[in-house]
């Protein structure tokens, strides 16, 4: 056994942005296509039996990441091993002994019940046939849909498709799981059934490589997060010490407004309100002035900003203290949301 | 490739064929399809040929020169047989590698151990019912309603071309899904061959009867081998060993075809390994 689950270096791909038609090319006109960079030296190692979340917002460089991972995409430059095989390599070997949902339920076959879906693709997973029946029946009871195998796919819950996707990864029972966006479209309850699902793999000694951009759903599953932005890892750690990294153990959000109900002048509150604690954030919303502090007690601070505001005239009209979360981690790293 | 490996692919082929057997089977109106189309389109051109000769003997002793029969039902329904079942494995390969595309499902099949080969070539393997079927459909309205006679002993014969002609077909096939792997779109492209088919390999016409130059490009396809094999041994009775050049050719031009499949597909999948287009439609 290799002694990481996964490991890349340096792991980099560019694509082309624009387009040259077959009429540029005849007539021998400059390429002017610009290359750009999707995935941007990633280092990246997942240990044994850990579920590792890669978390950034859309367009970071998360999925094609797992493409990569997963032998569907070639790495520009840089290595990965997954299984302790290399990806382009060995790319067979890879598929072997790696399970991936990277698609939702629109990759199966709707016309074909679960149980025909899975007897399909055990076959393309090389599952022996002896054990084909036995290997379906354990990989529906796993995801919970034993009781609807033999139902046409179209009849079921987006979120039954997604489960059935997962049972699909199950298939060559693989040491290795890669999730890209596991929960998306998914409503609360499916999702949270889904991470279940997730949690439960790794209570079978699975290890589990998911990207998601629902900090919840990294703080909740993953034992590590990588936290990527514009295709590189800006943050590496347990959910616990990213948040430590903030120095901070409660956020708090102010929505201040002046006398005459207008959003404030913010100069001189700020500064006041600096020297209680980390102004991360500002915003003018309407008619008010948001405020977000990161603090290392909010029993401190609050009072603080009170003070500040009577001293400033204006008035703090709504106060909401929250712990730190990866969202505050994530804009401490980039000066943007998620979700931006 | 291991011992283990192969079996494993040779299941995933079964299972392949099967899954695609599966899909058609829970569309049942194409059965009724593939009963009318291999009637209607030789009846066609069969009252076309009446309405040209009659039952004039002249007019039928020039076509026996140029055809080798006189059986004018027997000679239009093998040549749109072969036509229609040629348009099916022209049309397969690509045909089902696009669908999945748009589907969404070629990168979950991409991501399996399975060999390209099984994703290409599988579900063309149900195409054999078919085939089976259009044929079974053609020698029965040749024999009851136009009293073609067709002997049982030529029918293994029949098949034994059939066989012979696969790999050539096939290779066609395949290297019309390397197309769609790179450009994502084949249909202009499968049009055109099967109007240079229809043209020049002789569905409906001997290819006699074609200028010198145009015998000579039909003389480089492998479905004019295919189809005047096939009159030949249905209505003439020929033997085997009586085609045998014809057969060798049509193998080596097998040989060529899928090696230059082969080779084609696995340049236009690591092109698409490169730029993403996997997923691209």
């Amino acid at each position: 056994m290799s002694a990481r689950a996964v490991e890349a270096i340096g792991l980099v791909k560019e694509f082309e942005r624009g387009r040259r038609t077959v009429w540029d090319r005849l007539r021998r006109r400059p390429d002017r296509r610009e290359r750009f960079r999707a995935v941007d030296g990633v280092d990246l190692a997942v240990e044994y039996g850990e579920i590792f979340g890669v978390l950034g917002p859309n367009g970071a460089g998360k999925t094609t990441t797992m493409k990569m991972l997963a032998t569907l995409l070639e790495p520009t430059s840089g290595t990965a091993r997954v299984l302790g095989r290399d990806v382009v390599r060995e790319a067979r070997e890879v598929r072997r002994r790696m399970g991936a949902v990277l698609s939702d339920g629109r990759s199966l076959y709707w016309k074909l019940t679960a149980r025909e879906n899975l007897e399909y693709f055990a076959a393309l997973y090389h599952v022996p046939g002896s054990e084909a029946a036995e290997r379906i029946q354990h990989v529906l009871n796993a995801v919970r849909l034993d009781d609807r195998a033999d139902d046409y796919v179209e009849r079921y819950s987006t979120g039954m498709r997604q489960r059935l996707v997962l049972a699909r990864a199950l298939l060559p029972d693989p040491e290795l799981l890669l999730l890209d966006e596991p929960t998306v479209g998914l409503d609360p309850q499916s999702a949270r059934d889904l991470r279940d699902r997730v949690r439960d793999l790794q209570g079978q000694g699975r290890t589990v490589l998911l990207t998601t951009h629902y900090m919840e759903e990294a703080d909740q599953l993953c034992d590590r997060i990588a936290i990527v932005d514009h295709g590189r890892i800006v943050a590496l750690d347990t959910p616990a010490g990213l948040k430590r990294t903030i120095g901070a153990t409660e956020v708090v959000r102010l929505e201040v407004t002046a006398a005459n109900g207008q959003a404030p002048v913010d100069g001189a509150l700020l500064g006041r309100l600096a020297r209680a604690g980390e102004v991360t954030h500002i915003e003018r919303r309407d008619g008010a002035l948001a405020v977000t502090v990161h603090s290392r007690s909010a029993r401190d601070f609050v009072p603080a900003a009170f003070d500040a505001a009577q001293a400033e005239g204006v008035a703090i009209r709504h106060v909401e203290v929250v712990p730190v979360t990866l969202e505050d981690v994530f804009i401490s790293l980039t000066g943007r949301a998620l979700r931006e | 490739m291991s011992g283990a490996s192969l079996a494993g692919d040779l299941r995933a082929f079964g299972a392949a064929a099967l899954k695609e057997w599966r899909l058609l089977r829970r569309y049942p109106t194409l059965f009724v399809g593939f009963l009318f189309w291999p009637i209607a389109l030789p009846v066609a051109y069969v009252f076309q040929a009446r309405a040209y000769a009659g039952d004039s003997p002249a007019a039928l002793d020039a076509f026996a020169q140029r055809s080798g029969t006189t059986e004018v039902a027997g000679f239009l329904f093998l040549g749109w047989a072969a036509y229609m079942w040629i348009s099916m494995i022209l049309w397969g390969p690509g045909t089902a590698l696009r669908t999945e595309q748009v589907r969404g499902s070629l990168e979950a099949l991409f991501m399996t151990p399975a060999s390209r080969l099984v994703i290409l070539f599988g579900p063309l393997v149900s195409q054999v019912v078919w085939a089976l079927w259009m044929f079974s459909v053609v020698i029965g309205t040749m024999t009851l309603v136009f009293g073609v006679d067709i002997a049982a002993a030529s029918l293994p014969h029949a098949l034994a071309v059939i066989a012979v002609a696969v790999p050539a077909l096939y290779g066609l096939g395949a290297l019309f899904a390397a197309v769609v792997l790179r450009f994502g779109e084949v249909s202009a492209l499968v049009q055109a061959v099967r109007g240079v088919f229809t043209v020049f390999c002789g569905m409906s016409f001997p290819i006699v009867v074609l200028p010198e130059w145009g015998r000579a490009v039909a003389l480089a396809l492998p479905p004019t081998y295919l189809i005047g094999d096939l009159r030949r041994v249905l209505l003439a009775e020929a033997e085997l060993t009586d085609m045998l050049p014809d057969l060798v050719v049509l193998l080596a031009l097998g040989l060529l075809l899928t090696a230059l499949a082969v080779v084609a597909f696995r340049a236009t999948e690591r092109y698409a390994r490169r730029g993403g287009s996997l997923a691209q439609y």
